[in-house]
């Protein structure tokens, strides 16, 4: 795996690789001249054959999601709105803060290639309340670029014109899924949005809109430059190039690390994260942050880190959020400290989320202090289930799967710590 | 507009594109259970209460979000379904304090129907329940409880889209959510009724209605807002021959389903103290029949007698003024005096409140057209000031009062409230209030409503129509105005082209009535 592309990573560790001088001698923009002169469709179709999916969470196939957004001459004059999504607010996700910290200007790059297929010429890129630190340093980035002719008015002579701001909500979790974040964006509660309507056709400001994780955007260069085939020469048939996996939990090097999708877990792991501490078993492993369900030990020591293996397990890639459980962690105490979580940051509009989180949460850290009953099991169980597949937005789901993973994974420890 | 055919619960429905489900449902009887939905205010998708079944779809769908598409097979009552709603009742009272006994909405809460109906479970809870903020004082006739609220957000959505002053919010999240005022202000706008209407539960209840009155105990009948001339459809709320609360009915073509508070507070006037309930003659109390035989023998000797047609009269007693006026009294001359009432602004918000504060304006304009025209208030006044006149008959409207005249003699009022007319009236005749009687209004927009009689007239009130029959008649002619029916039919016979029938909707005039001024 030593050929393996950075892709993404490519200027990680180059010193000043965040200011426009290293990164363009690093080839960041050198290609973005001709890429902005493309028909837009050129650009789709490219995204499209690269079989490229979004690196949020949900893995939905870019070049797809591009083609709900209506064409210009089916606009009825409205704009098109695309938001760089660095929301990344997933328990276990650290790979767009590092993405954006090292390499702004790939992502501001991307981005106007993303914009350039939408014929889109407003872009913000959406951060989460905390990414103060982030915003000041693109800011710079885009100030630097603007400067420079790469962002604004007729870029490069291409005669297309974009304008990038940033964007900082007020830190909730839901204002990364997309609707929710379109509701913090025009000033309101983070409350995701009932669909139908889709944001491709209502989004912000009721026009037809796009949200990308930023991981998305920055593969964009590379496969415009390098072509969908050399793009999809990595990773499998479903799940084409190389991700950021984010590795937290007891191992000796936790970290974000890039690699072609369908390495095999074990590789990322003892290679790259360095394995467990000495005299550690591997317990679990929450593969992709921690709305994904778990998989045991043995599941994921012989899993490949791409969509089909791990759909097949029951579980999802997700946004690459790697949780990694040792035999030092008590499962009833983790699951405790998720549903708290989850009870923390539903936005509390749907029924069954609003009163289900709570309620799930209060069971969990009941049983983990002892008082709870096999009943409370059950309980926990039904209300999960009750949850999941009910609720407005997919928190409902992201809520649920680790209360029934984690009671089908680790029942005998569960019903131990209960009284009958 | 192209319509779509679907089938829902096997029975086969064609609506216009785009209709929710839960409208299609609707259409064909089919009622599906909802919270958050309400068919005047935008959708929220929020209780999750209305899901259903569609062929095809890998998960349950809402009724209130999916519009109905051609072919569609929907199911509204399957085991994922039911599944689902019980699902949805448990997390809805799970935090839910249960107080039923002590709460206003028994009876006609949601959560007690669907509880019924849909779940049946007994509570699984064993952690405390959320705590949130009691009897929190939310507007002049508003009360808010937390604890109670689903945080379905009907009254978020009024505020913002009905009344637009988003002064209702929610805040915090998760289950710590409520709502509240917006900027910690109480609610001033004229339509807090509504928020207790709507609100799905007992969270936002009325505080004049509160602890007053089982809803269970009270009989609900149709009738029409006498407030101003909108014509708001509501439904009077009845026991023992007490209104006891007005609430709106639907009628999307007048009042959506709205109603303001000037209105829901009307039925108070039925029993004010200033209301005469008796007859008065010549400063004395008489009864009706003593009233009416003097003001039949001071009508009788009269030589330029004045009769005022009043908006706050029904159509049916308008007519029966007209008919007096043909058949008994051809010399007198026939005014109109708009309002309004002193005590009353003359006010309107672009929602419902209509400036014209009289509900039956338009009756008197067809009513005036079949008499050969009306004069106006000034010309009253000059023939006041004149004295022009030696009698003045006032059907209603405080015409004395609407004119500024402290007083004139020979005043006979046929009146239902204390005003000024009927302060200074020589003869008196009390009549019925509007609840009191069955009648009709013609609204601003010219629609016929009918109102409907949900008590008695209290004291010694009839209804002015009858009233005036009975005039008639000591007069030695027939109005044909006896009873509502007899009345309501000979408008139809008199005004040609004015509906019979006009159903709970009302109708609206037909051309050329609609133009309708004289």
């Amino acid at each position: 795996m030593d050929l393996a592309p950075r892709i993404l990573t490519a200027r990680f560790g180059v010193p000043g690789s965040h200011t426009l001088e290293v990164a363009r001698a690093c080839g960041v923009y050198a290609d973005l001249g001709r890429v902005l002169r493309l028909e837009a469709e050129a650009i789709a179709a490219q995204v499209r054959a690269s079989g490229l999916r979004g690196r949020g969470g949900a893995g939905f196939p870019t070049g797809a999601k591009w083609g709900f957004v209506p064409p210009p001459e089916r606009r009825q004059g409205r704009p098109v709105h695309l938001f760089a999504n660095a929301d990344e607010s997933e328990p276990g996700t650290f790979k767009d803060r590092v993405l954006l910290w090292h390499d702004p200007h790939r992502v501001i790059e991307g981005t106007l290639v993303a914009a350039r297929a939408l014929c889109c010429h407003r872009v913000w890129i959406y951060l989460r309340g905390e990414f103060r630190f982030l915003q000041e340093r693109i800011d710079a980035a885009l100030g630097e670029a603007r400067q420079a002719n790469l962002v604004g008015p007729d870029i490069l002579g291409s005669g297309f014109d974009c304008e990038i701001r940033t964007f900082r909500g007020a830190g909730a979790y839901v204002c990364g899924e997309e609707s929710g974040l379109l509701e913090s964006v025009e000033g309101r509660r983070g409350l995701p949005r009932i669909k139908p309507p889709y944001p491709a056709l209502v989004g912000a400001f009721g026009d037809p809109t796009v949200v990308q994780n930023v991981e998305t955007l920055a593969n964009l260069p590379w496969i415009l430059e390098h072509g969908a085939q050399a793009y999809r020469a990595w990773g499998t048939e479903a799940s084409s190039g190389t991700r950021l996996f984010s590795v937290s939990g007891p191992v000796r090097r936790p970290g974000v690390y890039e690699l072609p999708l369908g390495t095999p877990f074990r590789e990322l792991l003892e290679g790259c994260a360095g394995g467990l501490r000495p005299g550690r078993r591997l317990l679990a492993v929450l593969p992709g942050g921690s709305s994904t369900p778990l998989l045991t030990a043995e599941q994921a020591l012989g899993a490949t880190l791409d969509h089909e293996c791990l759909e097949a397990l029951g579980s999802f890639l997700g946004s690459g959020g790697v949780i990694v459980l040792d035999d030092s962690v008590d499962p009833v105490a983790a699951l405790a400290n998720l549903t708290r979580f989850y009870a923390h940051e539903s936005c509390g509009q749907c029924t069954p989320c609003r009163e289900g989180c709570g309620w799930m949460a209060r069971i969990a850290a009941r049983v983990a202090a002892g008082e709870g009953r096999q009943e409370d099991l059950v309980t926990l169980e039904d209300l999960a289930r009750s949850l999941r597949g009910r609720t407005l937005c997919a928190f409902g789901d992201a809520a649920a799967a680790p209360v029934l993973s984690f009671l089908e994974t680790f029942r005998p420890a569960f019903l131990a710590r209960v009284r009958p | 507009m192209n319509r779509v055919t679907c089938t829902i619960d096997g029975q086969t429905v064609t609506v216009p594109e785009g209709t929710a489900l839960i409208e299609a449902a609707r259409a064909l009887g089919i009622e599906i259970p909802h919270f958050c939905y309400h068919p005047h205010l935008p959708v929220a998708g929020n209780c999750r209460m209305c899901v259903v079944e569609i062929q095809g779809s890998p998960k349950l769908e809402i009724a209130c979000n999916t519009a109905a598409r051609e072919g569609m097979a929907v199911r509204t009552d399957t085991e994922a379904v039911r599944a689902a709603r019980r699902a949805n009742m448990e997390f809805l009272l799970a935090n839910h304090p249960l107080d039923c006994p002590i709460c206003d909405q028994s009876g006609e809460c949601l959560l007690q129907e669907y509880w019924d109906a849909h779940a049946r479970h007994a509570s699984r809870l064993r952690d405390p329940k959320v705590t949130k903020g009691k009897r929190i004082d939310l507007g002049d006739d508003l009360v808010l409880d937390q604890e109670r609220c689903i945080a379905c957000t009907r009254c978020v959505r009024f505020s913002e889209t009905v009344t637009r002053t988003g002064d209702l919010v929610l805040l915090g999240r998760s289950d710590h959510q409520r709502i509240g005022p917006a900027t910690g202000a109480r609610i001033t706008h004229a339509y807090q009724g509504c928020l207790a209407e709507i609100c799905p539960v007992g969270a936002l209840t009325s505080r004049s209605f509160r602890f007053r009155k089982r809803v269970w105990w009270l009989e609900e009948v149709d009738s029409i807002c006498p407030g101003c001339a909108t014509g708001c459809n509501v439904r009077v709320c009845v026991q023992d021959d007490t209104v006891h609360r007005i609430l709106a009915r639907r009628n999307d073509a007048v009042n959506r389903s709205w109603a303001c508070d000037e209105g829901r507070g009307l039925y108070r006037e039925l029993a004010a103290p200033e209301r005469p309930l008796l007859g008065r003659v010549a400063g004395r109390p008489a009864a009706r029949e003593e009233a009416l035989a003097a003001a039949a023998a001071r009508l009788g000797s009269a030589r330029r007698p004045g009769l005022v047609l009043g908006g706050q009269a029904t159509c049916e007693a308008l007519l029966a003024l007209v008919r007096l006026h043909e058949r008994a009294l051809p010399a007198a001359r026939l005014f109109h005096v708009p309002g309004p009432d002193p005590g009353r602004r003359a006010w309107s918000d672009g929602i419902l409140v209509h400036a014209d504060k009289d509900p039956d304006t338009r009756g008197v304009r067809l009513l005036a057209t079949c008499a050969g025209g009306v004069e106006d208030g000034e010309a009253l006044a000059r023939a006041l000031a004149d004295e022009a006149l030696d009698l003045l008959l006032v059907l209603e409207d405080d015409a004395l009062g609407r004119l500024g005249i402290p007083a004139a003699p020979g005043v006979v009022a046929l009146a239902f409230h204390g005003h000024r007319s009927a302060a200074a009236a020589e003869v008196l005749v009390p009549v019925a209030g509007c609840w009191e009687q069955d009648g009709t209004y013609v609204n601003a927009a010219g629609r016929v409503q009918r109102l409907h009689r949900a008590v008695r007239p209290a004291g010694e009130a009839v209804p002015a129509y009858v009233a005036l029959h009975r005039l008639g008649a000591l007069l030695g002619v027939d109005l044909g105005c006896s009873t509502s029916e007899a009345a309501a039919g000979a408008l139809a016979e008199t005004i040609s082209g004015f509906p019979r029938e006009v159903g709970p909707e009302g109708v609206v005039l037909p051309p050329p009535l609609d133009g309708g001024t004289p």
